[in-house]
């Protein structure tokens, strides 16, 4: 993850610093004591961060930019939430070792109290509940259904208050844990609770497009107000058809395949799993409800820079896309399609696809190659040309490696493409990536 | 992913480390367990554990382990005399080592013994006397406790069972009532005491004005008085090194101060009775 300095981030180490500048006067530093203080403190930055990334899931549409998209939301989150976890455990060594010039004994009680010492209880029930939703993401013992996943992943709610009783009870200074947690806790009930009423936004199914075998694309126009989107931006998708054979009631992120003016919201959808192979044969007429638009792939977001440092405007780009990742693209040439009175850099698109079968959108693509000025496509068959490239690329793009390159497409192709293009010396913050793959 | 390797070696790491403070512990502490139910307190004194004392590590909450007693000593920190820091490396821990050698070699003065009394909040589970050369150390005696027989066994022979009350008591020699006093029993402990009567040689001590050259004596008097006060009875007896028991105020008060003569008219209280209910 590239650090940027989004004005989110600002706010979130502030928050993340605060309970530490507040406590922190307040714990004893003495010549026997400090590797107990040591300890406590290890327990207020786990919480600190358990906390941030409770209030990191709400997902409310429009904040998103502010931290860098969407993405880059859920890598924070996650690597806060991976920082509480090992922070954690930080804290229960840290106190046992404090405690072992005492002795064995006092170290092990301190761990391990009578069971009236419900305090410290609460705590290591919280570190349990953590680990059983942790897990999965973390891969521990295999992968779960996304579904069930997310579910689990709510047990993170229990787990937050029983890490907020331990700590409210053992601390001093609790206002700063209550603002906190008021908030994460808000977050949660919004995301949890609220926003599938208030977010969501109805859609009606209109057309299904079969671009290939396994990929339609969905075209849904909104009953009554819908949303407003920038090319490159995604939107949660629930589908509310009871016919379906999977998925039903179940959100999952879509990339938006049209462009910023379109009347319809269209929807590139690759059959992955049993929610997106439903929706191949979902019926025109279904009901869908769409909450959104979320990330800053283009980082135009609401007509402006979303960050200060952000891709410069006027410098050439160069799109790479593989597979279904290529919706974003669609969406970037059918906005120019649209506007092509407006002025822009100059894009090449690469896309990559095993074989010519699998290069859907690819005439729609030519024929706004051809209509508007500055906008080429290239294809790359993987079963002709193998991996592509560097040279591949400069056969076709002298100077893609002084380009603002955006890439899109299967946990694979970004790391090769990313190695390759660094290699070439192209600076991080020149590589603009979409994540395929959410956990 | 990397991090998922990192987190999952840690937690693997973290579940290692705890489970084997636990094993190691139960493996090592079996035998440290059943003495300390053995040895269980026969008072009713509250009894903590060194994990429950050593959280009162800092000059917010300063808790001591001295010779298998517990003592809260937070509020006595800022009359204690050396730098802070001396004090407070003892919060929360086993205290006696620290207790019999000041840092010079020196134990702690039995009139600083008398305030620590002040302090007790309990003992400590499991807990015994400090090891035998270690008490031996101390040249003066140790402060009555209840664990400590030796007043006891002494008063035990003395006639009469002492009923709560008052009682007043004098010490008469050459023809002069020199020590007269009063004081209360309630539960056994001294209460009030005060001096009635101070004579030596024509001079009556309670009438000294405080720039008197004698004075200083009288407020040694007056100490000894005020650490006695909520004593158990054989407290008394360490007014036999009434120095030990008073500050050093001046030169004087080796030569005229006489604890034995503050005894002497305390047992005879004890032993006229109970003066008024």
């Amino acid at each position: 993850m590239v650090f940027r300095k989004y004005p989110g981030d600002l706010l979130l180490l502030g928050l993340l610093l605060l309970p530490v500048i507040v406590v922190a006067p307040g714990i004893p530093w003495t010549e026997q004591g400090w590797l107990y203080s040591l300890a406590e403190l290890a327990g207020v930055f786990a919480l600190s961060a358990f906390l941030l990334a409770g209030m990191l899931s709400a997902r409310v549409p429009g904040t998103d930019p502010w931290f860098g998209g969407l993405v880059r939301v859920w890598v924070v989150h996650r690597w806060l939430g991976v920082s509480a976890f090992m922070l954690v455990m930080v804290h229960v060594l840290l106190l046992a070792l404090a405690m072992l010039p005492v002795s064995l004994g006092a170290s092990v009680t301190t761990l391990f109290p009578p069971l009236s010492h419900w305090q410290v209880w609460a705590g290591w029930a919280a570190f349990v509940a953590m680990l059983i939703f942790i897990a999965p993401t973390l891969g521990f013992f295999g992968t779960l259904h996304y579904q069930n996943w997310k579910r689990l992943h709510l047990l993170s709610a229990p787990a937050l208050v029983l890490a907020l009783v331990h700590t409210l009870m053992l601390s001093t200074t609790v206002w700063v844990w209550w603002l906190l947690s008021v908030l994460a806790l808000a977050a949660i009930a919004w995301r949890k609770l609220l926003s599938p009423r208030l977010a969501r936004k109805l859609y009606l199914v209109e057309g299904i497009d079969r671009l290939a075998r396994g990929v339609v694309e969905l075209r849904l126009r909104p009953k009554g107000k819908g949303i407003r989107w920038q090319a490159g931006q995604f939107v949660y998708l629930t589908p509310m058809d009871a016919s379906l054979a999977a998925g039903y009631r179940e959100e999952h992120p879509y990339t938006i395949a049209s462009g910023s003016g379109d009347d319809e919201l269209r929807i590139g959808i690759k059959a992955v799993g049993d929610a997106t192979q439903a929706l191949m044969d979902i019926n025109p007429g279904a009901e869908v409800r769409v909450e959104g638009p979320y990330g800053i792939f283009f980082e135009e977001t609401g007509g402006k820079q979303a960050a200060p440092v952000g891709p410069e405007p006027q410098r050439k780009q160069l799109w790479l896309a593989g597979g279904i990742g290529i919706t974003p693209f669609v969406s970037g040439a059918r906005d120019r399609m649209e506007n092509r009175d407006r002025q822009r850099p100059a894009a090449s698109l690469f896309y990559l696809a095993n074989r010519p079968e699998r290069a859907y959108y690819l005439d729609e693509l030519a024929r706004i190659a051809e209509a508007c000025e500055g906008f080429d496509v290239h294809t790359h068959y993987m079963n002709e040309h193998g991996v592509i490239t560097r040279d591949y690329l400069a056969g076709h793009c002298p100077d893609y490696a002084e380009r603002e390159i955006y890439m899109c497409g299967p946990p694979g192709m970004i790391s090769h493409l990313q190695t390759l293009l660094r290699h070439e010396g192209v600076p991080a913050h020149r590589i603009h990536t979409e994540a395929f793959d959410f956990l | 992913m990397t991090s998922n390797r990192i987190a999952y070696t840690s937690l693997v790491a973290f579940v290692s480390v705890v489970l084997t403070l636990v094993v190691v512990n139960l493996v090592q502490g079996s035998p440290d367990t059943s003495s300390a139910s053995a040895g269980g307190s026969a008072s009713d004194e509250a009894v903590y554990r060194l994990d429950q004392v050593a959280e009162h590590n800092h000059a917010g909450s300063c808790w001591k382990v001295i010779d298998g007693v517990v003592y809260d000593l937070t509020e006595y920190l800022p009359n204690h005399p050396t730098e802070e820091e001396v004090f407070t490396r003892w919060c929360g821990k086993e205290a006696t080592l620290a207790w019999l050698d000041k840092g010079n070699g020196r134990p702690h003065s039995p009139r600083a013994a008398a305030r620590l009394e002040n302090y007790r909040i309990g003992v400590i589970e499991g807990g015994s006397p400090a090891p035998a050369p270690a008490v031996s150390a101390v040249p003066s005696p140790k402060p009555v406790t209840g664990d400590d027989n030796q007043g006891r066994m002494i008063l035990g022979l003395a006639p009469g069972n002492y009923l709560d009350g008052t009682y007043r008591g004098n010490f008469i020699d050459r023809g002069q009532n020199q020590v007269g006093l009063q004081f209360r029993l309630e539960a056994g402990r001294i209460k009030g005491m005060s001096y009635r009567q101070l004579f030596y040689r024509d001079q009556d001590y309670l009438k000294l004005d405080d720039t008197a050259d004698l004075y200083p004596v009288l407020r040694q008097y007056q100490q000894l008085a005020e650490r006695l006060e909520g004593e158990p009875v054989e407290a008394i007896f360490r007014l036999y090194q009434a120095e030990n028991v008073v500050d050093d105020i001046d030169g004087y008060s080796g030569a005229t101060l006489r604890g034995a003569k503050v005894i002497s008219a305390f047992r005879d209280g004890l032993n006229r009775g109970v003066y008024s209910w």
